[in-house]
C-alpha cells in the first residue's frame, strides 16, 4: 500500500470519491480563498492580506530531514515518483522503528474525512494502533465527500476537535483564515532538530513539510504525495487486447477509438468524462490548486484559464461528448455519486480517468471473481502525437491540524501517533498502520498479505490521515501492477514540469477568494454542450477585469519577493 | 377618555368574569362585543394556566425562530465566522461592509437566474401539482370499500417517505442516458432518450418528482376536510336531484373551499423555497444554468464558497419577498371571503 493509496483506496468507493474530490480541488480550491488581514501572512516576507510558504524565514521553520530507509525498494524513487516494494515481504522481519511507546495515554479526539463506510469506534484496529502508540485516539469520521460543508460549522464552533485533518481541497472560502486562526504552532515541536525525538517524521521529505507553513508558522502534519500527476486514463487491458484496439497516442487516435468502441445498442460506450486527462494531455497548467494554475510565460504570469492548451482540452472534451462516445452517467456531472467500478467491471465503458490508486485497488477488487478482469495505465499522451508536457502537482494534499487548545501533552500524545503513522514500509508500525493485525485483518500466504473481510471494513483511511511516510507504492500481492504504477510516474514524471508556485503553501488575499469560482461548473457545461467555448473567453475577461488582472500583480510581487520553492 | 386609563376603572367596576359587553356600556356606545376589551391583567389572571402551558412552546419559537433572525446583520458584513469561537464575538469583529453584498446581488446575474428558475418552478408547481392532491383526494373519497381505500391511501402515501436521493436514484435508472426506457428505444433501433440531463425539460422533470413522492401525501388534509362534510347535505341534495357532478359541485367542493385557500395562501408565502435537497442533487446534472434555485444559490455561496455575508443577504432578500408574497395572498383570500392564515 501506498500512503496514498491507503487512504485513497481500500475500498470500492473511496478512491473515487477521493481522488474524484482531489481533482475538483480546482473547485474548492479556486472557491479558496485568502485570508482576513490580521492572519494572513504565510512565510516571512509576503505582502498582506496573503502569504506564501517559500520566503526565507521559512526554512528555519522546516524540520530537518534525515533519511531512515528500512527496506530498499525494488524501485527506487525517480522523476518524482513514489518508491515501489514488489518483493514479498518477510513478516518475520519486520523492524521496529518506534522502540519506545512515546504516547502518555492521553485521550485525543480527532476530526477527519472518510471515504467509504466508517467502522465501529470500537473494533480491533483502532485498539491495536491505540495500544501501540500509547494514545488513547478517539476518531469522528465524516463523510469525505460532503467534508467542506461540515468543517467550516465544525471550526466556527467553540468546540473543535484535537486533530482535525484537512485536505487542501477543502481549504475553500475562509478557512485558510480558520487554520491560521484555530490551530497550533508545532514548530516548537519540529522545527530544526526538534524533530529528532520523532525519526519517522524526521524522514518526511522537506518538500512535503514546506506545504505545512500556513500562516507563517509550521502547523500541519502531511501526507506526502508523488508531485507526478494522479490522474491515470485507465483501461479495460483484457478487452483491448481481445478486440485488437490500440492505446491511442494522441487526441485525434482516441477520438476515432473511441467512436470504434462505441456500441451504445450493446450498452458499451468508450469512456467517462475525459476532462482531466484533456487538461494533461493538451498541457494545461494544474487545476488541483490555485497556485499551481499560474506560470510564467515569456517573463509574464499566465493563469491556467487564460491559455489556448485549457480552451483546445475543452473542446476537445466536447467533442468526445457530442460523438456520443461518453457513458451517459457522465452527463450527470458530479450528482452521479455512485461509483463507476461495477460499470466499468461491466464493460459498459472501457476507458476512465481516476486517481492511480484505483489502478491497484480495482485489480484487488475484482481479482477473485473476474479472473479476465485487467486494469491498465495508458500513458498521457501529448495531443498532437509528440511528447506530452504534463504540470506537477503538489507533494502534499492532505494536512491534521492540532487544536490551539490542546496542552502540550495532547500535542505531544499526537505527535506520538504521527511518529507511528509515517513508519516507511518493512516496519511492524507501517504493516499495523496499513494492514492491521496478522490473522484478524489480514493474512500472508508465500509472503503475500491479504487483507481480511474485517480487515476491509476496519482498516480503512483513519490512522493513515494523521501522517504518512515518504510516497510509497507497496502491493506484494499484485508485483506487476505495482511495477506498472511505479514505471508510469517515472515515464510520466520524465515529462513533468513545476509551475513558478510549484511547492508553496500559498493564501490568497480576501478579495480575490471568490474570483474563479464558477470555471469549474463552466467547463463542465461547456464539454456537456450546455454553453459554449466563447462563453469560457468572456468568463476569462471578466475574470481579469473583476481582479485577476491585479490577482496577476499579487503574484508577481511574491514571486519577486520569495522566488520559488525550489530555488 | 384615553385609552390606557379605561381599562384600570373598568377592572376595578367588573368582575373578573363579567361579560364583554359590559365594557361596550362603558365606553358609551357599544362598538362590538370582543374579548379583546377585557383588561390585559385580567385576562392574564384568567388565562394563566393556559398561557403557563403555551410558555414552553413560545420560547422554543423565540429561541429557535426569533433569536437567529437577528443573525441576519451578517448581511451587512463580510463575515468571518473563524475570527473567534464565538458566534458573537465573530459578528462584533467583522467588518461591515454597508450595503454592498445587496448591490452585489443585484448585479450579479447569478442571483436573477436563480429568481427567475424559483418563479417559473413555483409557477409549474402550482399549476401542476397543486390540483392532484385535491383529484386525489376526491377520488378515494369516492371509494366506498374501507379496504380498497386503505390500501389505496397507503401506496399512495407510501413515496413521501423515500429520501430524495432514492428518488432521484430511481428516476435515473428509469428515465437516465443508460437507464431502462432509452436501452428499450436503442433495442427498438431509436435514438436513446436521457430525460435527466436535458435542461430545457430540467423544470418539468423536478414537477413530476415532486408529484410522484408528495402528491398522495398532499391529500391528507383534504380528505379531512372531506370527512367533515355531514352526509346529510349530500342525502338532501341526492333527494332534490343532484347528480354526481352537481353534488360535487355544490357540496364538495364549497365544504373543500376554505382548506384550499389557506394551503393556497401558505404555498404562494413558500413560493420561492421550490425544494433545496431534490435540485441540489441534480444541479450538476444539467448545470446551475437550468436548476439553481434561490435556495440552492444561498448554500452555494454561504457553505461551499463561504461567503456567508453574501449568502445572508440573499437569504434576507429571499425572506422579505416571501413576506410580502404571503401578506398578498393572505389579502386575497380575505377579498374572497376566506380567512387565509390569520383574521384581521
Amino acid at each position: 500500500m501506498t500512503p496514498n493509496a491507503a487512504s485513497r483506496s481500500g475500498g470500492s468507493t473511496g478512491p473515487s470519491r477521493r481522488s474524484f474530490l482531489a481533482s475538483t480541488a480546482v473547485a474548492t480550491a479556486a472557491v479558496a480563498g485568502g485570508l482576513p488581514l490580521l492572519s494572513a501572512c504565510g512565510g516571512s516576507d509576503s505582502g498582506s492580506g496573503g502569504g506564501s510558504s517559500a520566503g526565507k524565514g521559512a526554512k528555519k521553520l522546516l524540520p530537518s530531514y534525515a533519511a531512515n530507509s528500512v527496506v530498499t525498494p525494488d524501485l527506487p524513487a525517480k522523476n518524482g515518483s513514489a518508491a515501489g516494494f514488489t518483493a514479498e515481504l518477510d513478516i518475520a522481519g519486520l523492524k521496529t522503528s518506534v522502540p519506545e511507546k512515546l504516547g502518555k495515554g492521553g485521550k485525543v479526539t480527532v476530526m477527519s474525512p472518510f471515504w467509504g463506510s466508517p467502522p465501529k469506534n470500537d473494533n480491533a484496529y483502532y485498539r491495536a494502533m491505540n495500544e501501540l502508540t500509547g494514545v488513547d485516539v478517539v476518531w469522528q469520521n465524516q463523510d469525505g465527500n460532503t467534508y467542506d460543508q461540515k468543517l467550516g460549522a465544525v471550526l466556527a464552533s467553540s468546540d473543535v476537535p484535537d486533530v482535525v485533518v484537512v485536505p487542501g481541497w477543502n481549504m475553500g472560502g475562509k478557512i485558510p483564515s480558520a487554520i491560521t486562526g484555530k490551530f497550533a504552532d508545532l514548530g516548537p515541536y519540529l522545527s530544526g532538530d526538534e524533530v529528532r525525538k520523532y525519526p519517522n517524521l524526521a524522514a518526511i521529505p522537506t518538500d512535503a513539510w514546506r506545504r505545512c507553513i500556513f500562516g507563517g508558522r509550521l502547523r500541519g502534519l502531511p501526507m506526502p504525495s508523488s508531485y507526478v500527476t494522479n490522474i491515470v486514463p485507465l483501461y479495460r487491458k483484457d478487452i483491448f487486447d481481445k478486440e485488437g484496439y490500440q492505446v491511442p497516442r494522441s487526441a485525434d487516435e482516441f477520438l476515432a477509438l473511441a467512436k470504434d468502441i462505441t456500441n451504445a445498442r450493446a450498452k458499451r460506450w468508450a469512456c467517462q468524462d475525459m476532462k482531466w486527462t484533456a487538461f494533461n494531455t493538451f498541457g494545461v497548467l494544474s487545476g488541483s490548486e490555485k497556485p499551481l494554475g499560474w506560470n510564467l510565460v515569456d517573463g509574464k504570469l499566465v493563469y491556467r484559464v487564460e491559455t489556448d492548451a485549457y480552451l483546445e482540452a475543452l473542446e476537445w472534451t466536447r467533442k468526445l461528448f457530442a460523438a456520443g462516445v461518453v457513458h451517459p452517467d457522465a452527463m450527470l456531472g458530479k450528482s452521479s455519486a455512485t461509483d463507476p467500478g461495477p460499470k466499468f467491471a461491466a464493460g459498459e465503458f472501457l476507458v476512465y480517468n481516476q486517481d492511480i490508486s484505483q489502478w491497484w485497488s480495482r485489480t484487488a477488487e475484482q481479482a477473485a471473481q473476474n479472473p479476465q478482469y485487467r486494469i491498465w495505465g495508458m500513458d498521457i499522451w501529448g495531443h498532437d502525437g509528440g511528447d506530452p508536457t504534463i504540470w506537477a502537482t503538489q507533494p502534499a494534499n492532505i494536512f491534521a491540524f492540532v487544536s490551539k487548545k490542546a496542552p502540550e501533552s495532547v500535542v505531544r500524545d499526537v505527535l506520538a501517533v504521527a511518529d507511528v503513522t509515517a513508519a516507511p514500509y518493512g516496519t511492524k508500525e507501517y504493516m499495523l498502520t496499513n494492514y492491521g493485525v496478522e490473522g484478524t485483518h489480514y493474512t500472508v500466504k508465500d509472503g503475500v498479505p491479504t487483507k481480511t473481510k474485517q480487515g476491509n471494513i476496519d482498516v480503512l483511511n483513519a490512522f493513515v490521515m494523521v501522517a504518512s511516510p515518504a510516497p510509497t507504492i507497496a502491493h506484494p500481492d499484485f508485483p506487476d501492477v505495482t511495477r506498472a504504477m511505479v514505471e508510469w510516474q517515472q515515464r510520466m514524471g520524465a515529462f513533468t514540469e513545476k509551475s513558478a508556485f510549484y511547492g508553496q503553501q500559498i493564501t490568497e488575499p480576501t478579495r480575490y477568494t471568490n474570483l474563479s469560482n464558477d470555471f469549474e461548473q463552466l467547463e463542465d457545461d461547456i464539454v456537456r454542450g450546455r454553453k459554449k467555448v466563447s462563453d469560457m473567453q468572456r468568463a476569462v475577461s471578466d475574470w481579469r477585469s473583476k481582479g485577476g488582472d491585479q490577482l496577476r500583480d499579487w503574484y508577481r510581487k511574491l514571486l519577486d519577493d520569495n522566488g520559488t520553492a525550489t530555488s | 377618555m384615553s385609552h390606557s386609563t379605561v381599562p384600570r376603572n373598568r377592572t376595578e367596576a367588573d368582575p373578573p368574569d363579567g361579560p364583554p359587553a359590559a365594557s361596550g356600556d362603558a365606553t358609551g356606545p357599544p362598538r362590538t362585543a370582543r374579548t379583546g376589551r377585557v383588561p390585559l391583567r385580567v385576562r392574564l389572571r384568567r388565562d394563566r394556566v393556559l398561557l403557563l402551558m403555551t410558555l414552553p412552546a413560545l420560547l422554543l419559537v423565540l429561541l429557535f425562530n426569533y433569536v437567529p433572525i437577528l443573525g441576519n446583520i451578517v448581511a451587512f458584513q463580510d463575515y468571518d465566522p473563524y475570527i473567534s469561537d464565538n458566534g458573537v464575538v465573530s459578528i462584533l469583529h467583522s467588518p461591515w461592509v454597508g450595503v454592498e453584498n445587496f448591490q452585489r446581488i443585484v448585479a450579479d446575474s447569478a442571483f436573477w437566474n436563480a429568481v427567475s428558475n424559483t418563479l417559473l418552478l413555483f409557477f409549474l408547481q402550482l399549476v401542476l401539482f397543486f390540483p392532484i392532491p385535491i383529484l386525489l383526494a376526491l377520488l378515494i373519497n369516492s371509494v366506498v370499500r374501507p379496504r380498497v381505500r386503505a390500501l389505496s391511501q397507503a401506496v399512495l402515501y407510501l413515496p413521501h417517505f423515500f429520501s430524495w436521493v432514492l428518488v432521484i436514484a430511481v428516476f435515473q435508472q428509469l428515465f437516465g442516458g443508460a437507464g431502462i426506457l432509452s436501452q428499450l428505444l436503442r433495442l427498438h433501433g431509436y435514438d436513446g432518450l436521457d430525460i435527466m440531463t436535458d435542461p430545457d425539460t430540467f423544470k418539468l422533470l423536478v414537477t413530476a418528482q415532486s408529484v410522484w413522492k408528495d402528491a398522495g401525501w398532499g391529500i391528507i388534509v383534504f380528505l379531512a376536510a372531506l370527512a367533515s362534510v355531514s352526509p346529510d347535505l349530500y342525502e338532501a341534495a341526492a333527494m332534490d336531484g343532484a347528480g354526481r357532478w352537481r353534488r360535487m359541485w355544490h357540496v364538495t367542493l364549497p365544504a373543500l373551499r376554505p382548506v384550499i385557500a389557506l394551503l393556497l395562501v401558505l404555498r404562494v408565502g413558500d413560493a420561492l423555497t421550490v425544494g433545496f435537497e431534490q435540485i441540489l442533487l441534480q444541479r450538476d446534472a444539467v448545470g446551475p444554468g437550468a436548476s439553481e434555485v434561490l435556495d440552492t444559490f444561498v448554500w452555494w455561496n454561504g457553505v461551499r464558497n463561504q461567503d456567508f455575508g453574501y449568502a445572508a443577504a440573499a437569504g434576507l432578500v429571499k425572506g422579505v419577498v416571501s413576506l410580502g408574497l404571503v401578506l398578498a395572498a393572505n389579502k386575497v383570500a380575505h377579498l374572497m371571503g376566506e380567512q387565509g392564515v390569520y383574521r384581521k
